[in-house]
């Protein structure tokens, strides 16, 4: 029995003592092969998981040094069998690998020879291949060559792509790094991203995930794809990138709902890509329009079904993948695997926020308590309006103003589900309100005067979940949400966690009510926060009235 | 009867024992013990004396056993003596197992290397006494006995050739040869003829085993014919010819095998087939008896990884300490849940699959620690008529019990068992899928092949590992006879369990990361494996940190009452080397229910948390604590209420309510023991006027009892007589008298004549009106045919189908098939008689 920093658990958890004098350098070896699940205060938890240990195969780490590393910092001994399986898991990968063949184009080539017999036997596999070249080599239809990765990591045999990228059309970019430069791990990530060829870069919010895929753009020097979640975020691109590279306002297109412009850069919203009209995706062509050296696809967690199976035809472009989080709630972290790439670069939030780049946040839990006639009201009300009533209770008003006072100094966003709350919360605190139905013109213009510190309250709807900027948010007050959504909450905690000018901490308070389902979904929150390393706090509404 | 065979043996050497039971006689007593010890069957009963004992050794069955028992040189050193004549001295033997020195050998013969000669000759005393030890060879060197029932037992034959692959002998082959066949070979074979049959044998047989001659005519033989016999030289010593009987002389041979044949190279075992003689079989093959001898034992084969000793040790520590929890926990889930033992015994596959997912574990990995406990005492079916399996009172004792000690009862256990688990879910002999802790999982040969494997790794150097296949060759060579039986695929039983061994040796803990442990070492050596497992298990921890995400994490294991105290008040979440327990508003009103309160719970984190007490954590047990037990439930069995509390305090001070047993759950509501009945009466009988509520709160309006049945029908009246008849009825009945009168008064004429004809022949029967007319069939049917012609009336007598005869009276209308339509006055209807059934016809007087 050594005295290592790390337990291994037999449902293959790892947990990690973080305060172990050696936990430090653990982290570092553990971390290519296993995804941090939770990050408590005092024990993290990794999983070691099949994609996880052939993200470590495809940063070029093997079986040894992953059963090195665990039985060098394992505090007791390591199951044999675990140690088998990891090792025979990892041999998986790189069985099969696609390539260029002078002649056949494409192949699929094999260094076990059973192992393609087993993948050519299964049905999903015999319509994406032609000829036999030879016993290890198997011609793969061109078209087909993410269908084959996707089908390929299903059976449990991932293939290896070296089948190269086209270089696309040529295009002059490069940073201009005046008065900033890229932080450190940003410059890792693009590193890792360059050298990987393509793949996922896994950031917290406010950690600079733009500046990745700008940094990425200048490396490639093609002309680009870059696919948002909406069209402010859009917006918000674009102005990065004008402000942040040589690219000219002109060289940047915006292709989206309301502008279909198509330049040597070109962004795209997800929602434009996957409007159907007369049942067929009617925007398909942008994939075609230019000869795109690199594909950059923005929150890669919220990337769309039918944008899936678009890229499985984008394989020989380079794809950059940006997101804070890998974990998707459709499950389909393997299809994000096989299809934009292996995880290249993954940076645990609080290790950043130790390096002072985002703010530290107190998050804090006001429970109000229902009236007794609210009470009754909700004891009767239907199941699908229960959440509705208790999460827009009134007395949650004299809390949520009672916080503004508290932080009138600050730059508060209110953040709630339902317009009628959040349209009374903006009548009555005297703020602005942005919602579905406000046009971008507005919402810009509001953001700007926010920004400006012309109004410092801020009433948003779910709209503003994604990709805004508001750097100087340092209160967030959320009072309804879509129950207990993890992804809304990573969005919701990353829109106050913007580095803050002045440095001090960020406050996050959920408006949750007693003895309801809203605080059934406030113990999800509690727990994905928690399980990040936040500080969390439970108060009762009267501590702060 | 050995003994008596060997008293009229004629080769044992004067000097020499001269008996089997003579020899045992001349053995010390602790050669005797020796050999009582290595052949224990022989001690039940114990035998009389040394003659009995030696009758006994001689047994076939005892033998086989011994036999078995031998490892694979010895085995060969007997087979090489079954092989040579009865009382062939040492050298003899050594010559047959390494080939005679100095010789030239046959062309096609590969001879033994130097090296392999010498290692035969230093291991073959060692042989020779282990068989004498034995007793499966007695007499002294110059003269070696093998009992004949293992001579028997090994010695070639045609039709069992055994490892050797040796024939018969010459003479063997050729009992019943005739003499003038023996002659023709003879001949043949280029030799004078001989007198008489025995010589001529002795010649052939000379021939063969003069290395000079036989190599001479050899040397004659057709390429074809040595290839032959190229081919049965190591055995099987059998070929099939079409006819092997066929007397061919050296003349007429025409194929290659009829050369042999005809020279007696190769002798008719069967009409069908051909055998190579013992002593040509031996030429060729340089003097050999085995084609490959093995001396020394093959070395265990050490895997290419080898590990760190002390990692193999903790490793195993870390195995034991997860197969100890594992039992417990899974004993503990049976207590609680006792599974159904099936009918024909073990446990149900659900019941193992749920025990499975319980484990969080494979099903086979779960029915080894079902076995194991098993096998340990530990779990056993309650014995009951509903039986279900379950803890036995030797698990509470184990619990108390330091986990070194506990392990140390599973692996001895595990060593020394025959239930073997890895046959759980295999097909039996009916194809039925075997139960786990059923009857069908025994089998004798495992502990064997456990001990055997364990040992052969712990021949290995430290921190070794090892495969099957690696370990196998040496136990196949120490115990070559027993394999078991082998499956489809060619691998004996043996082989199967030495995989399942070294599996859960592994799951045991017995090994570590593949290498034998210590502990399972000090174990195989007999010693205390516990004493030297317990410094190595991780020492129970006193502390938990508790984590804001509402998990307490025990980085290893923890003492027991805090283990039962924290799996009270939170869920398990993940097991292994620590355990993640989390709280949840479930788990914290589990304990408040079990009778901890806030302040408890607040003490027992605090003192027990290597870290403060996270907020949120205070703040779950507080709002748990906060809402456990606001409502409450009780049982009563009726309530008084009232709006003025006075009252209530009144009755409630009331020493005659005592009885009522009454509790004031509010100002205005009484909760009582006592019925509602006994309610009311008692609080009247206190001179309270109190009214009774019904359930949704209104007065009921007391009436005296007033009682009513279910809906009943009015009871039938019982009348004296019968029912008036309405005309109807009486008008059918007096038609049924009126027609039944006729056929009984119709003045009759017969018509029928003859013998068979009633004794009333003088008048018309009127006086007996039971008697049925009765005519000849021929007369029925011609007094019938005319009737239908004329249209007159008959009375006839029928018999129907029930057999019930009676008369009626007809208005035939047809006869037809056998049958008469007519019309029945009796019935009042047209029917139809069948001809067969009417006893006779009678004309009705025309008066009537």
């Amino acid at each position: 029995m050594n005295d290592g920093p790390l337990i291994v658990q037999s449902d293959k958890t790892l947990l990690l003592e973080i305060d172990h004098p050696k936990a430090a350098d653990c982290r570092r070896v553990i971390a290519p092969f296993a995804e941090l699940e939770r990050a408590p205060e005092h024990v993290h938890t990794y999983r070691v998981t099949p994609l996880g240990l052939w993200n470590a195969r495809a940063a070029g780490h093997d079986a040894e040094q992953v059963v090195d590393a665990l039985v060098n910092y394992s505090r007791y001994p390591v199951p044999h069998a675990l140690l088998v399986d990891i090792a025979d898991t990892m041999a998986r990968y790189g069985r099969l690998k696609l390539s260029k063949h002078p002649t056949h184009g494409l192949v699929l080539t094999t260094t076990d020879r059973p192992v393609l017999e087993e993948v050519l036997r299964s049905k999903k596999i015999i319509p994406l291949v032609g000829a036999r070249v030879d016993p290890d080599t198997v011609v793969v239809h061109p078209s087909e060559r993410g269908q084959i990765k996707q089908v390929l990591l299903k059976l449990g045999w991932p293939a290896e792509d070296f089948a190269g990228y086209v270089d696309g059309e040529a295009h002059p970019i490069e940073l201009e790094q005046d008065g900033w430069t890229l932080r450190p791990y940003q410059q890792q990530a693009v590193e890792g991203f360059w050298h990987g060829g393509s793949g996922v870069v896994v950031l917290p919010c406010g950690a600079g995930k733009t500046l990745v895929g700008a940094a990425a753009m200048a490396e490639a020097k093609s002309t680009t794809l870059i696919l948002v979640t909406n069209t402010v975020s859009a917006r918000q691109w674009k102005h990065e990138l004008v402000k942040r590279t040589t690219l000219t306002e002109d060289e940047i297109g915006e292709y989206s709902g309301t502008r279909k412009e198509i330049r040597p850069v070109t962004i795209a919203t997800y929602q434009v890509m996957t409007t159907k009209r007369k049942g067929t995706y009617a925007h398909l062509e942008l994939f075609d329009a230019r000869n795109w050296g690199l594909v950059v696809y923005d929150e890669v967690h919220l990337l769309p079904a039918p944008v899936f199976k678009f890229t499985a035809d984008l394989q020989a472009r380079r794809r950059l993948g940006l997101t804070a989080t890998l974990v998707r709630e459709d499950g389909r972290e393997g299809d994000v695997f096989s299809l934009i790439g292996p995880k290249r670069f993954d940076a645990p939030w609080k290790e950043i926020e130790a390096q002072g780049y985002i703010a530290p946040a107190d998050c804090c839990e006001v429970r109000v308590t229902l009236t007794d006639s609210e009470r009754l009201s909700y004891a009767t009300a239907e199941p699908e309006e229960r959440y509705r009533f208790c999460a827009t209770t009134a007395t949650k008003r004299r809390v949520v103003e009672a916080l503004v006072k508290k932080h009138e100094k600050d730059q508060t966003l209110i953040i709630g589900q339902y317009i009628d709350q959040l349209d009374e919360l903006g009548e009555v605190l005297d703020a602005p309100v942005i919602k579905g139905e406000t046009s971008n013109a507005q919402r810009e213009k509001l953001f700007e005067a926010f920004r400006t510190k012309e109004i410092s309250v801020l009433v948003v709807s779910k709209v503003a979940n994604f990709s805004i900027d508001l750097p100087e948010a340092t209160v967030a007050i959320q009072v309804s949400g879509t129950f207990g959504s993890r992804q809304e909450e990573a969005q919701r905690l990353g829109r106050v966690l913007r580095p803050k000018a002045d440095g001090h901490s960020a406050h996050f308070y959920s408006v949750v009510a007693r003895d309801t389902v809203d605080q059934d979904f406030a113990a999800h929150r509690q727990r994905f926060l928690a399980e990040q390393g936040y500080a969390y706090r439970i108060i009762d509404a009267d501590d702060v009235l | 009867m050995t003994a008596q065979q060997g008293e009229q043996r004629p080769g044992a050497a004067a000097a020499g024992p001269r008996t089997l039971a003579e020899e045992l006689r001349s053995r010390p007593d602790t050669a005797l013990t020796a050999l009582l010890r290595s052949r224990p069957d022989l001690l039940n009963p114990v035998p009389g004396d040394l003659t009995q004992l030696a009758a006994r050794l001689s047994s076939r069955a005892s033998a086989l056993r011994a036999l078995e028992r031998l490892d694979r040189f010895t085995l060969q050193t007997a087979e090489a003596l079954a092989a040579l004549p009865d009382g062939s001295p040492l050298t003899a033997v050594r010559n047959l197992l390494s080939g005679p020195a100095r010789v030239k050998p046959h062309p096609g013969a590969t001879p033994l290397g130097p090296a392999d000669r010498a290692a035969v000759a230093e291991a073959l005393p060692g042989a020779l006494a282990t068989l004498r030890e034995r007793a499966l060879l007695w007499g002294p060197d110059t003269a070696l006995h093998l009992v004949i029932a293992a001579r028997e037992a090994l010695a070639p034959s045609a039709a069992n050739p055994g490892r050797t692959g040796l024939g018969p002998t010459l003479a063997e082959a050729t009992v019943g040869m005739s003499p003038a066949r023996l002659q023709q070979l003879l001949a043949s074979a280029g030799l004078p003829p001989t007198p008489d049959p025995v010589t001529a044998v002795a010649a052939l047989a000379a021939l063969l085993a003069d290395r000079k001659r036989c190599a001479a005519l050899l040397d004659q033989a057709p390429e074809a014919s040595l290839r032959l016999l190229d081919r049965l030289v190591w055995g099987p010593p059998n070929g099939t010819v079409p006819d092997a009987t066929r007397p061919v002389t050296a003349e007429d041979a025409r194929s290659p095998v009829e050369w042999l044949i005809a020279r007696g190279l190769l002798l008719p075992s069967s009409p069908g087939s051909v055998v190579l003689p013992r002593e040509l079989a031996l030429h060729l093959r340089g003097g050999r008896s085995h084609r490959s001898v093995e001396p020394v034992p093959p070395a265990a084969l050490a895997g290419p990884a080898v590990r760190d000793p002390q990692a193999v040790d903790s490793a195993a520590a870390g195995q034991a300490h997860t197969a100890v929890t594992t039992v417990e926990e899974l004993l503990d889930l049976w207590g609680l849940q006792p599974p159904a033992t099936l009918r024909a015994g073990g446990v149900g596959v659900r019941d193992l699959k749920r025990a499975a997912q319980a484990l969080d574990s494979s099903e086979p990995v779960t029915a080894f620690w079902l076995e194991l406990a098993y096998g340990a005492g530990l779990l056993a079916p309650n014995g009951e008529a509903d039986e279900r399996w379950a803890p036995t009172p030797a698990f509470d004792t184990w619990l108390q019990q330091p986990t070194a000690d506990r392990w140390a009862l599973l692996a001895r256990t595990w060593l020394a068992g025959t239930r073997v688990a890895a046959l759980t879910g295999t097909p039996d002999g009916k194809g039925k899928a075997r139960a786990a802790l059923g009857p069908e999982l025994d089998r004798t040969l495992a502990p064997t092949v456990r001990r055997a494997a364990l040992t052969a790794l712990a021949g290995l150097p430290p921190g070794s590992t090892a495969t099957a296949e690696g370990l196998l060759p040496a136990m196949r060579w120490h115990r070559p006879l027993r394999g078991g039986p082998a499956t489809a695929e060619g691998r004996d039983l043996r082989d199967e369990l030495t995989d399942w061994t070294l599996t859960e040796a592994e799951q045991l803990g017995v090994t570590g990361r593949g290498a034998l442990s210590s502990q399972a070492r000090a174990l195989l050596e007999g010693r205390d494996a516990a004493a030297v497992l317990a410094p190595l298990l991780p020492r129970p921890l006193d502390h938990v940190i508790l984590q804001p995400d509402l998990t307490a994490i025990a980085p290893g294991p923890l003492l027991t009452p805090l283990a039962q105290a924290l799996a009270l008040c939170a869920d398990v979440e993940s097991k292994g080397g620590a355990t993640v327990y989390r709280f949840t508003t479930e788990s914290v009103r589990r304990a408040l229910d079990a009778g901890r309160s806030a302040a408890d719970l607040h003490a027992f984190l605090e003192q027990h948390s290597r870290t403060p007490v996270p907020q949120p954590l205070s703040y779950l047990v507080d709002d748990v604590a906060r809402r456990h037990g606001v409502l409450r439930v009780g049982a009563a069995s009726s309530y008084l209420r009232c709006d003025d509390p006075a009252l209530l305090a009144e009755v409630l001070a009331d020493r005659r309510s005592a009885d009522l047993r009454l509790r004031l759950l509010a100002p205005t509501v009484l909760a009582a023991q006592a019925g509602p009945e006994a309610l009311l009466t008692a609080l009247r009988g206190m001179g309270y006027a109190p009214a009774a509520e019904s359930a949704e709160g209104d007065v009921l309006i007391s009436r005296p009892g007033s009682h009513r049945t279910p809906p009943r029908t009015a009871p039938t009246p019982v009348p004296d007589g019968p029912p008036v008849p309405d005309d109807a009825l009486l008008g059918a009945a007096v038609k049924a008298v009126r027609a039944g009168d006729r056929a009984a008064t119709a003045v009759r004429r017969e018509t029928v004549t003859g013998p068979a004809a009633t004794p009333h022949q003088n008048g018309p029967a009127r006086t007996d009106t039971r008697q049925l007319p009765r005519s000849q069939a021929a007369d029925t049917l011609a007094a019938l045919q005319t009737a239908v012609l004329l249209g007159e009336r008959m009375w006839i007598g029928y018999i129907n189908a029930e057999g019930l005869a009676s008369q009626r009276v007809i208005d035939p209308v047809k006869v037809e098939g056998g049958f008469v339509t007519a019309f029945d006055h009796h019935s009042d209807e047209l029917r139809t008689f069948a001809l067969h059934r009417i006893t006779g016809v009678a004309e009705l007087d025309d008066n009537a």
